[in-house]
């Protein structure tokens, strides 16, 4: 049970190497891999659209959706059909391959994250050595993304809502870096694997990097555009600002791509932070990937949370916030975490 | 001071998080009735036994929506042959509640009053056929 996917991997990359050359079967590996990963975010983004509303409305005091199925649980399907079904909308004077273009590419670099995220030991599809930087690159792109939805649409509310994500992303990027620089110096390592590693031998990385935690939390909130640093689709101010000309099947991807990365930036956070497949206490009844998919799930609790407690924030005070708040903080943790180690390291070995 | 270190903020994630568990206010409308209050003005009762045709509800009605019959039995009192509502045209101001004095009319506990086809607007509170009353000229003619 501990090693099932791991075993899975090996019998079928052995039968593929049986029938092709060693080229041809890594390729093939590689597209399960994919295959693997994107059943992996469908099944969850099904179900976490459905906790979302669920949470959100128990956090209200409200039951949520109830009317579909047992516990509304056939709510997302519901909704999916509906979006899937409508006619499919481009404005008139929009910017027709870009418009088309843009929810695709959102999704592209949320699907991409998960290459490198280990879901067990020696469970990641690709072990990359510049891991978190990859991760860094990739999740940046999405920004271009939320411009292009802005741009293409010719609508003042969907650039002015682009114009934001892009303000926010880049801005709340920086400290997002130096929060994770923390735990690389500590580590010296950007494989994520070797961080694990680190947290297995030490202790995992939330207890000596608490405000490095916090400020990634914050930063990753404002990454995903999620509550209640969602300025960019502010209704009270922008209609529904990028997504405003975004309608039908198109939405449902992009809504699909918000799941996704929140997904992703949850993984990316239980893997550096809170010790990634390890299991805590010495509980290892379970094995490594539910222990993974356990801590995902309790940060996505988390953003949620977060998201259905605090009203929206005015752009300047987030904008303020984000540079004149966490990027020196973050500098100042960066600054302690150095001299931490080189304390330690004098001290104590 | 306390708000730079998020006080308010970690007080407003336990009030949500208590939420969590708390009981929900939502009512589930078709399933579970709402309980009206007592004085609610919702769709009207009528109890034709204790209605004595006296006519105030009719009087006291500014839209003229109530419409009612009656014929004077053996005893020579009247007995409630027809009553009916042009529902559409009442206000629900309570008026003839108000004013019917031995309580025959009354708002009830049901407050769907939309209907499918326009000729069901009209309410049709009481109806029997007056010739089924015994009355004192029926009896005369009857020994005659």
């Amino acid at each position: 049970m501990d090693n099932l996917f791991i075993n899975l991997g090996e019998s079928i990359r052995n039968g593929l190497s049986g029938m092709f050359s060693p080229g041809i079967t890594d390729i093939l590996m590689s597209v399960i891999h994919i295959v693997a990963i994107l059943v992996f975010i469908l099944l969850n983004v099904l179900w976490l659209v459905l906790l979302e509303r669920k949470l959100g409305g128990y956090f209200q005091q409200r039951p949520g959706p109830n009317r579909t199925g047992p516990w509304g649980l056939l709510q997302t399907l519901a909704d999916v059909t509906k979006l899937i079904a409508k006619e499919d909308i481009i404005p008139k004077n929009a910017d027709r391959w870009v418009f088309r273009a843009a929810g695709v590419c959102v999704f592209i670099p949320a699907l991409m994250v998960y290459a490198i995220v280990p879901f067990d030991k020696g469970m990641s599809a690709v072990d990359l050595n510049l891991g978190i930087f990859y991760f860094l690159a990739i999740a940046s792109t999405s920004t271009v993304a939320f411009l292009m939805a802005g741009w293409s649409s010719n609508n003042k509310y969907s650039l002015v809502g682009g114009m934001r994500s892009v303000a926010q992303m880049v801005s709340y990027e920086i400290p997002l870096v130096f929060s994770l620089l923390g735990v690389v110096m500590l580590t010296g390592s950007l494989n994520m694997t070797d961080i694990v590693a680190r947290q297995e031998a030490n202790t995992w990385n939330i207890f000596v990097q608490p405000l490095a935690f916090l400020i990634y939390f914050v930063a990753a909130t404002a990454e995903l555009n999620r509550g209640p640093f969602d300025l960019p689709e502010g209704e009270q101010e922008l209609v529904a600002g990028l997504y405003t000309e975004i309608s039908g099947a198109r939405f449902a991807v992009f809504f699909l791509a918000e799941y996704t990365n929140l997904l992703a930036v949850s993984a990316i956070a239980a893997t550096l932070f809170l010790g990634g497949y390890l299991a805590p206490f010495g509980w290892t009844f379970l094995p490594g990937y539910v222990w993974l998919i356990l801590k995902i799930y309790l940060m996505v609790f988390l953003f949620m949370w977060v998201r259905w407690t605090y009203p929206r924030v005015r752009i300047d005070h987030l904008m303020a916030f984000g540079w004149k708040f966490l990027i020196p903080v973050s500098l100042a943790n960066i600054l302690v975490t150095g001299i931490g180690i080189k304390v330690f390291e004098s001290y104590f070995k | 001071m306390k708000s730079l270190f998020g006080e308010g903020l970690l007080k407003g994630l336990k009030i949500t998080f208590s939420h969590l568990f708390s009981k929900k206010v939502t009512q589930y409308y078709p399933e579970e009735m709402p309980k009206l209050s007592p004085r609610a003005h919702s769709n009207f009762a009528l109890d034709a036994d204790k209605c004595i045709s006296c006519g105030l509800c009719k009087n006291a009605c500014p839209n003229r929506v109530i419409d009612l019959a009656s014929v004077k039995d053996e005893n020579n009192k009247r007995v409630l042959t027809n009553y009916e509502m042009d529902i559409q045209y009442c206000l629900f101001c309570g008026f003839c509640v108000e004013v019917c004095p031995t309580n025959a009319l009354k708002f009830s506990q049901d407050f769907e009053t939309a209907v499918w086809f326009k000729d069901d607007v009209k309410l049709h509170m009481y109806q029997i056929d007056p010739s089924t009353v015994k009355t004192i000229a029926k009896e005369e003619s009857g020994n005659v």
